[in-house]
C-alpha cells in the first residue's frame, strides 16, 4: 500500500491528459467535417476554417498541461526520482486534476460542435469570421476556468 | 478621432462628362455613393449599355478565372502575393492592355480545348469500364460475336449465377436433353469465395423462349456486353489497352495545352479581372444617379476632410458642374467611418469585426485598444515570443514594402502587441517559458531582479491583478455608458442605471480590500458609503414608475440582484491568469522535454535543440490564437455589454478593384 499515494495521482494525471485529450481529439473531428464540407464549395477558405477547428483543442493541451504539472510536482521528471505521498496526498492530486478533465472532455465536444456552426456560418458569409471565432470561445471560457481550478487546487496540495 | 464627420454631396453635370466625373469619384476612393430617393428609379439608358457591355467581358473573365486558374502555376509563391508582391499598373495602362486583348478568342481557345477535354475523358471512362467488362469474360472461349451478334441460327447471352443457384441451374438446362445439341453452357472457373459466378450459354434461337425462362428462374442475370466487341475476349483486351493509352496521352496533350494557355493568359485575365471590376463598380455607381435631359444628378457621402479635395477634382474637368455639400439631416443615418490615428488604427478592426458604430455613435476603438494590448500581452506573457513575433514582423515590414493597407494594419496590431508580451514576460520572469532557469543560469539573478509578479510560486497574486484589471474595464465601461447617456441629455437614466452601479461596485471592492488589510482602514468605511449610497439609488432607480409599493421593493431587490452578473464578469478576467499560465507552463514542458533529450548520448543536443525550437514555435502559434481570442471576448462580451452595440453602416467608398493588381491612379 506504500505507493497507493502515487498511483492515485498518477490516475489523476491520467485522467486530465485523457479525458481533455479525447474531448478535444472529437470536438476538433466534428470541426473538422464541417471545414472540409465548407471547403469542397471554395477552397480558399482553408486558412479561416484551419483556425475555427484548432479551437477546440485548447483543451487537450491544458490536460496535457496539468498532467506535465503533476509529474513534475511528483518529481517523476528529471532524474530526481519520486517524492514520497500518503495516499490522502494522492487523492488531493487526483480530485485536482478532475475539473480540467471532466470539464475539457465535454466542453471541447460542444466547442467542437460551436466551431462547426461557426465554419458553415463564414461558408456563407466569409465577413463574419469575428464573431464566428467568438461564439466557439464563449464555450472555452469554462475550460479556462477548470484549468484555473486545477492549477490553483495543484498548487494547494503540499507534498514532499 | 473616432467617428469621421461626413458631409452629403449632391454634384450636378453635364450628361456628356458622366465617365471622367465616376472615374473621378473612384479614383479618390473616398465617396460611397447613395441610391436615388427617386421611387422606381430607372438607370440612366447610356450607363445601361456601358454596364451591360461590362458585364459580358466580366462573364468571359470569370469563366476563364474558373477554368484556367487550376492550371495556373503562379510565379510568386502565394505569401508574397497577399503581402503585396504584385503588378504595380495604372488605369491608362489597364484600359490599353484591354484594348488590345480579343478575350473572345482567348474564350473560344479555352472552351474548344476544354471541350475536347470532356469528350476524351468520356471516351476514356467508356473504354475503361469495358475493359474492366472484358476481364470477367475472359473465360468464353469464342469470338464474343457469338453473344453480341450470333449468326442465323445461334445466339447467346452472358451473365452471372450466385454460388448457391449454380446446380440448380445446371441440372435444369441438362433437363432439356432434347436440346442438348443446340445449347452450350460455359461456366467461368470459380471457388468457394466467388460471389458471382460468370456463365455464357450458347443456344439455337429456336429455344430461345424456353431458355430464358430458366434463365429467370434460377436467377440468372445477364450482362449487358457493348456491341462493340466482336473478337474474342484475350483480341478485345489488347485492342482496348492500346485504345485507353492513346486516349491518356491524348488526355495528358489537352491538359498541357491548357497549361500552355494558362501560363499565357491568367497574369492578363487577373489584370483584366479588376479593370472590369472597377469598371462596373463605376458604372454601378453612376447607374445610382438622378437625370433629366441633359443633366445628371449623383449624391454622396465623403468625408468633410476629404471635400476640398474632390471639389478640385471635379472641378478640374469641367467648369460647367455644381457641387452641393450638406450636413446629414437628423433623420438620416450616414454611414461610419473609423477615422484614428496611427496608434489606434490597427485596433479598428477589432470594432469592426463585432459592429461599426452608427454614425453619431461613439468609437469603442480608442477605449478598447489599451486594454486589448495589456490583455494580449499578459495571455502570451513570454518576453522571447515577443522578441520573436516582434523580429518576425520587423522582417515582414523590411522585405514587403507594397503591402495592402488593410492587411498592414492587422500586422502592426500584432507587433504592437509583442512589445505587450515581452513586457509582462519581463515582469512576471518567463523567457522562452523556463528557459534561463533551465539553460541558462547566469542569467538567473537579472532576471529575478526584474520580476515584479510571480504566478509560478504565488498565482494569488496575479490572479488578484487579473480581477482588478477586470473591475477596472468594466467600470471604465459603465462610465462610458453614463458619458454617452448624459450626452444625450438621459440624466436620470445615466445616473440610476449607470453611475449607481459604479459606485455600489467599486465600494464593495475597496471595502472588501480593505478588510483584507490591503488598504489603510479608512477606505473600508469609504468603501461601504459608497456601496450604500449606490445600492440605494439601484433600489430606487428600479422601482421608478411602479405605483405599487410592493412591486416597487420586489423591482429593487430584483435589480440588487443583478450584481451577480457583474460578479460573473469580473470573475471572466480570470482567464488572464489561466492563459498567461497556460503559455508559461507550456515553454517549460517544452524546455523540460529538450533538457530530457539532451541526454540521450552523442545525438542528444540535436534532438534537444530540434524539440525546443520545434516546440516553442508550435507553442507561439498556438497561443497567439488564444491570446487573440479570449482578449477579444473580453472585449466584446464583457466591456461592449456595458455600453456598445454597433450597428451602424461602415462606409463602403467606390474605389478601385485590387484583387491581383495594385493600381496607382
Amino acid at each position: 500500500m506504500e505507493h497507493l499515494g502515487l498511483s492515485l495521482a498518477l490516475f489523476g494525471a491520467a485522467l486530465a491528459a485523457a479525458l481533455a485529450g479525447i474531448g478535444s481529439a472529437i470536438g476538433i473531428g466534428v470541426a473538422g467535417g464541417a471545414a472540409a464540407g465548407v471547403m469542397t464549395e471554395d477552397p480558399n477558405k482553408f486558412g479561416s476554417c484551419l483556425i475555427l477547428q484548432a479551437l477546440p483543442g485548447t483543451q487537450g493541451i491544458y490536460g496535457l498541461l496539468i498532467a506535465f504539472f503533476v509529474l513534475n510536482k511528483l518529481g517523476l521528471l528529471g532524474g530526481a526520482g519520486a517524492v514520497a505521498l500518503t495516499w490522502n496526498q494522492g487523492l488531493q492530486i487526483l480530485a485536482s486534476c478532475l475539473p480540467i478533465a471532466v470539464v475539457g472532455w465535454y466542453s471541447a465536444i460542444w466547442q467542437g460542435k460551436t466551431s462547426a456552426a461557426s465554419i458553415q456560418m463564414i461558408g456563407k458569409k466569409p465577413e463574419a469570421m469575428g464573431k464566428a471565432i467568438i461564439l466557439p470561445a464563449m464555450v472555452e471560457t469554462y475550460a479556462v476556468l477548470a484549468l484555473l481550478t486545477s492549477i490553483l487546487m495543484l498548487m494547494g496540495v503540499q507534498v514532499g | 478621432m473616432g467617428v469621421a464627420r461626413l458631409k452629403k454631396a449632391e454634384l450636378y453635370y453635364h450628361k456628356s462628362i458622366h465617365e471622367q466625373i465616376a472615374a473621378a469619384l473612384q479614383e479618390t476612393g473616398s465617396c460611397q455613393i447613395i441610391s436615388s430617393s427617386e421611387e422606381n428609379h430607372s438607370r440612366p439608358a447610356g450607363v445601361e449599355a456601358l454596364i451591360s457591355a461590362t458585364d459580358e467581358r466580366l462573364s468571359d473573365i470569370r469563366y476563364l478565372t474558373r477554368t484556367l486558374t487550376p492550371h495556373y502555376v503562379d510565379p510568386v509563391p502565394a505569401l508574397d502575393r497577399m503581402l503585396g508582391e504584385r503588378p504595380e499598373v495604372t488605369m491608362t495602362e489597364l484600359e490599353e492592355l484591354a484594348a488590345k486583348t480579343d478575350l473572345k478568342a482567348v474564350c473560344d481557345k479555352t472552351r474548344a480545348v476544354e471541350r475536347e477535354t470532356g469528350d476524351n475523358r468520356q471516351k476514356l471512362s467508356d473504354a475503361r469500364n469495358t475493359a474492366l467488362i472484358l476481364s470477367s469474360l475472359e473465360f468464353f472461349p469464342y469470338p464474343l460475336s457469338a453473344i453480341t451478334e450470333g449468326t442465323k441460327t445461334l445466339t447467346g447471352v452472358i451473365g452471372t449465377v450466385k454460388p448457391g443457384n449454380v446446380s440448380g441451374f445446371k441440372a435444369a438446362l441438362g433437363d432439356f436433353s432434347k436440346y442438348k445439341d443446340d445449347s452450350e453452357l460455359i461456366i467461368a472457373p470459380y471457388d468457394e469465395k466467388t460471389q458471382d459466378i460468370y456463365a455464357a450459354l450458347i443456344y439455337s434461337r429456336s429455344i430461345e423462349a424456353e431458355i430464358r425462362e430458366v434463365c429467370a428462374k434460377h436467377g440468372f442475370s445477364p450482362v449487358e456486353v457493348p456491341a462493340t466487341l466482336t473478337g474474342t475476349a484475350e483480341e478485345e483486351k489488347e485492342r482496348f489497352a492500346g485504345m485507353i493509352s492513346a486516349l491518356e496521352a491524348k488526355e495528358a496533350e489537352l491538359d498541357e495545352r491548357l497549361n500552355a494557355l494558362a501560363e499565357e493568359n491568367v497574369p492578363t485575365v487577373q489584370k483584366l479581372s479588376d479593370y472590369y471590376n472597377s469598371l462596373s463598380a463605376r458604372y454601378n455607381g453612376t447607374a445610382m444617379s438622378d437625370e433629366t435631359d441633359s443633366v445628371m444628378l449623383t449624391r454622396f457621402w465623403l468625408p468633410a476632410k476629404s471635400a476640398d479635395d474632390i471639389r478640385a477634382k471635379i472641378e478640374a474637368i469641367s467648369t460647367d458642374v455644381e457641387l452641393v455639400l450638406s450636413d446629414p439631416a437628423p433623420d438620416e443615418e450616414p454611414p461610419s467611418l473609423l477615422t484614428n490615428g496611427n496608434t489606434v488604427r490597427p485596433f479598428n478592426i477589432l470594432t469592426e469585426l463585432y459592429s461599426s458604430p452608427k454614425y453619431r455613435g461613439i468609437d469603442p476603438t480608442p477605449l478598447l485598444a489599451p486594454f486589448f494590448w495589456i490583455f494580449f500581452g499578459m495571455c502570451l506573457g513570454d518576453a522571447g515570443y515577443g522578441i520573436v513575433v516582434f523580429g518576425l514582423i520587423l522582417f515582414v515590414f523590411k522585405k514587403y514594402k507594397k503591402i495592402a493597407p488593410g492587411v498592414k494594419d492587422f500586422i502592426t496590431l500584432f507587433l504592437f502587441c509583442s512589445v505587450s508580451t515581452f513586457i509582462y514576460g519581463v515582469i512576471s520572469g518567463s523567457f522562452f517559458g523556463n528557459f534561463i532557469d533551465a539553460f541558462l543560469p547566469p542569467l538567473i539573478p537579472m532576471k529575478n531582479a526584474l520580476m515584479l509578479v510571480d504566478p509560478m510560486t504565488n498565482p494569488m497574486q496575479v490572479l488578484g491583478i487579473s480581477l482588478l484589471l477586470g473591475v477596472i474595464h468594466l467600470m471604465f465601461g459603465l462610465l462610458v455608458a453614463a458619458y454617452d447617456m448624459l450626452r444625450n441629455g438621459e440624466i436620470i437614466d445615466a445616473i440610476g442605471d449607470k453611475i449607481s452601479w459604479f459606485f455600489f461596485i467599486v465600494g464593495l471592492c475597496l471595502y472588501g480590500v480593505g478588510l483584507g488589510g490591503m488598504l489603510p482602514p479608512h477606505f473600508v468605511q469609504i468603501g461601504g458609503a459608497m456601496a450604500i449610497i449606490g445600492a440605494v439609488i439601484i433600489f430606487i432607480y428600479a422601482g421608478k414608475g411602479e405605483p405599487n409599493y410592493a412591486k416597487k421593493v420586489i423591482n429593487g431587490f430584483l435589480a440588487l440582484y443583478g450584481s451577480t452578473s457583474y460578479l460573473g464578469d469580473i470573475l471572466s478576467y480570470s482567464r488572464l491568469l489561466a492563459l498567461g499560465f497556460g503559455s508559461a507552463v507550456i515553454g517549460m514542458v517544452i524546455n523540460l522535454l529538450g533538457g530530457l533529450a539532451a541526454e540521450i548520448p552523442y545525438v542528444g543536443w540535436l534532438v534537444a535543440i530540434t524539440v525546443v525550437i520545434g516546440g516553442h514555435i508550435f507553442s507561439i502559434a498556438i497561443n497567439i490564437l488564444g491570446s487573440f481570442v479570449h482578449p477579444l471576448r473580453l472585449q466584446y462580451v464583457e466591456f461592449f455589454g456595458k455600453f456598445y452595440s454597433g450597428g451602424g453602416e461602415p462606409f463602403t467608398p467606390l474605389t478601385l478593384s485590387q484583387e491581383y493588381v495594385n493600381v496607382r491612379a
